[in-house]
């Protein structure tokens, strides 16, 4: 189980055109409705934005990580995008937020789900990471990052 | 000393239904008893918790959903067993998986334990973190490690 059998370059957005919080969850789920597993877009926003109600998922880092378990998908699906000029989640540190990464999944499937956002949160958490990728161009590139990270993570965080 | 009880470690997923197929095909063979064990993942909730990714009351929803989850995976495949006559309990436990896991193994004092598939590990942080690694390492009894899932199937026919 690693984020990159599920995150691809297509889900991926260099640079959100989205100024707030329900603007960017939207745009997110639209680019995951291109993989065909979305049976209901309006729905997978529905359900993303009642989780946002009960707490912002802005988990400070000027990142946030919406998401929600939901009849309305297949599998498990991994958006992620960058916005240049922030976005105000009501992050719990104040700060806006600039990578948003959106995840859905069919509630069959918590398992994954719940280790998945563990190795996201994890992996977040290591500035290194933070820093390069705010640095990477491409959705290519951005792929290539997390799959350096989850060779070797011991060397990339010492 | 004749061997009498097998422990198989599900985890809800359909590679765990294939898993469970074999160990009842095992059991049957060898006439044991089958213990199936499925662990609510607490130490995974809690993380998201302390990394503010889940609030509580989402993560009290999730230990909940995982418990029903559990119950309905185990109540599958009692039934089965019991299609095969092979004697059967389930366990729902809560914690770290694999720390529950070799617990329950050592307290039934289980002859065989039966696992999923391992997945391939990409760093040597994996090799201390997996958890079935860990099960793997610290089992108190000899692990028969599911593969070749294609054929449990017809096996599990065979019985």
């Amino acid at each position: 189980m690693r984020l990159t059998d599920y995150l691809a370059k297509e889900f991926c957005i260099m640079d959100l055109k989205a100024t707030t919080k329900e603007e960017a969850i939207k745009e997110l789920v639209s680019v995951l409705a291109s993989s065909g597993k979305v049976k209901d877009k309006d729905d997978f926003v529905k359900h993303i934005l009642e989780r946002e109600r009960l707490g912002s998922t802005g988990i400070g880092n000027r990142v946030a990580i919406p998401h929600a378990p939901t009849q309305s998908v297949e599998g498990l699906l991994i958006a992620c995008g960058r916005s240049k000029q922030g976005i105000d989640f009501q992050s719990h540190d104040g700060e806006e937020v600039n990578s948003v990464f959106l995840i859905g999944t069919n509630p069959g499937d918590l398992n994954l789900y719940l280790k998945l956002l563990a190795s996201l949160s994890k992996l977040l958490n290591d500035k290194l990471f933070r820093d390069e990728f705010a640095k990477v161009e491409s959705g290519e590139g951005l792929i290539e990052l997390f799959k350096k990270y989850e060779k070797n993570p011991i060397a990339a965080t010492v | 000393m004749a061997l009498k009880t097998m422990i198989v470690s599900v985890a809800g997923s359909p590679g765990s239904l294939v898993t469970a197929k074999y160990a009842i095909y095992l059991a049957k063979l060898l006439g044991l008893k089958l213990f199936a064990v499925y662990v609510v993942n607490e130490r995974v909730l809690q993380e998201l918790l302390r990394s503010r990714i889940f609030v509580e009351v989402e993560a009290r929803a999730y230990e909940r959903d995982l418990e029903q989850q559990g119950r309905v995976f185990l109540e599958r495949i009692k039934k089965m067993a019991e299609s095969k006559s092979v004697e059967f309990e389930g366990i729902l436990l809560k914690g770290v998986v694999s720390d529950e896991v070799i617990l329950k193994t050592k307290e039934l004092n289980a002859d065989i334990l039966v696992m999923g598939e391992m997945k391939e590990l990409t760093s040597r942080a994996e090799v201390f973190y997996d958890e079935g690694e860990r099960i793997f390492r610290k089992s108190p009894c000899p692990v028969v490690v599911v593969k070749n899932t294609a054929g449990v199937e017809n096996l599990f026919k065979e019985i």
